[in-house]
């Protein structure tokens, strides 16, 4: 899942990207999620009376190795009987894979 | 000390409540084409905390319905009859068959890895070519003889979780040194008391041991699913490990690296869906 985190429309600098979508009072769409908001978006925005907004978050890269070892050594502790067993082999390297990539 | 043997667990398994009405029909649903969907349906919708429940899954993103349904009825229509019946007797047996009380035992994991092997089973079963409803099914209620256990026997229970946790061995393995049987023999036997279809007796009877079970049949299927669940970490569990898996049943799946990787990623997201139904 891509962090994000609501972001008072004051503090968002241009460039920033939607985290999801944005949408008036009555549902209809204003910008879609992964939308990157230009100067004038966000006076656009201000004028329509939003607070707030969802951004994408950059990725911390020594967060995103630490997320991936601690994955890691969960799959490793939930295969401690069988990490060396054959049968379990195509499992364990799926999952490895699987779950460091996802940070799950 | 003495703990009940495989006949008494048996003759004592009245003590379980009883197996909700509708969640039966629905079982029964499952080997007989004559079904009439619209009175099985209705009677779904009298129940209105299952059908709120499963009316919350089916406009859940994951189905990516273009209009919100409103009823068990128009759920049947849009998703199939099959799709909800798996949802609705989820959601009835997760509400309906209470653990009790046996120290140790969370009956939030329990049912938690139930629906997750049912999902594993569903998607694994889609790869390889089969229907997988009945698979979802069979993989729900997989481990049902250990809810008989936990409630006929809850202290000698408790004992076994607290073996289990000591020696760091599987729960199955400490359930055959304490009462010289496990909860697959105890789901067979429940199997046959609530007439299950055949194909969900084997699932509950050879999970473990999946060469007891038609070569190519539901234990196999069940046997690995419970593996991916598992691994995936899906039940909650802190001192989860992968079961003991048949080399003989991985073989004859045969499936390949991009295929698991995609059932891993399918089951993750079924699952996350899916988890509304409990609650």
């Amino acid at each position: 899942m891509t962090p994000h985190s609501l972001v008072p429309i004051t503090d968002i600098k241009p460039g920033a990207e939607l985290a999801e979508a944005l949408r008036d009072a009555g549902g209809a769409l204003l910008r879609p999620a992964g939308y990157v908001l230009a100067e004038a978006d966000l006076e656009n925005l201000q004028r329509r009376g939003i607070e707030a907004i969802a951004i994408v978050t950059p990725r911390d890269p020594a967060e995103d190795s630490r997320l991936r070892e601690a994955a890691r050594a969960r799959v490793l502790h939930i295969f401690r009987h069988s990490a060396e067993a054959p049968e379990a082999q195509a499992l364990l390297h799926a999952v490895l894979a699987f779950r460091q990539e996802h940070f799950r | 000390m003495t703990h009940p043997s495989l006949a008494e667990m048996i003759a004592r398994l009245h003590k379980l409540p009883a197996m909700p009405a509708v969640a039966m029909e629905l079982l029964s649903s499952l080997s007989d084409d004559n079904t009439e969907v619209d009175a099985l349906a209705r009677r779904i919708a009298q129940d209105q905390a299952i059908a709120a429940r499963v009316l919350r899954v089916a406009n859940s993103p994951f189905y990516g319905l273009q209009t919100q349904v409103g009823s068990i009825r128009d759920a049947i229509v849009v998703l199939g009859f099959s799709s909800v019946r798996s949802l609705v007797l989820t959601a009835t047996v997760v509400s309906g068959l209470p653990a009790g009380r046996c120290p140790g035992f969370s009956q939030e994991h329990f049912w938690r890895h139930g629906l997750a092997v049912g999902v594993a089973a569903r998607n694994l079963a889609r790869a390889l070519g089969h229907k997988g409803d009945n698979l979802f099914i069979a993989g729900l209620l997989h481990d049902i003889g250990r809810l008989a256990m936990v409630v006929v026997a809850p202290d000698d229970y408790a004992r076994v979780i607290a073996t289990a946790h000591e020696q760091d061995c599987p729960w199955q393995q400490a359930e055959m040194s304490a009462f010289g049987y496990d909860h697959a023999d105890v789901g067979a036997a429940l199997a046959q008391r609530w007439n299950f279809p055949e194909d969900i007796r084997q699932a509950l009877a050879f999970h473990h041991a999946p060469s007891g079970g038609t070569p190519g049949g539901p234990a196999g299927l069940i046997h690995y699913a419970d593996a991916i669940a598992k691994a995936l970490d899906l039940d909650g569990a802190e001192d989860t490990q992968l079961p003991h898996l048949d080399p003989a049943t991985i073989d004859a799946l045969d499936l390949d690296q991009h295929t698991l990787a995609r059932v891993l990623a399918e089951t993750q997201e079924g699952f996350d869906h899916c988890s509304l139904l409990l609650g």
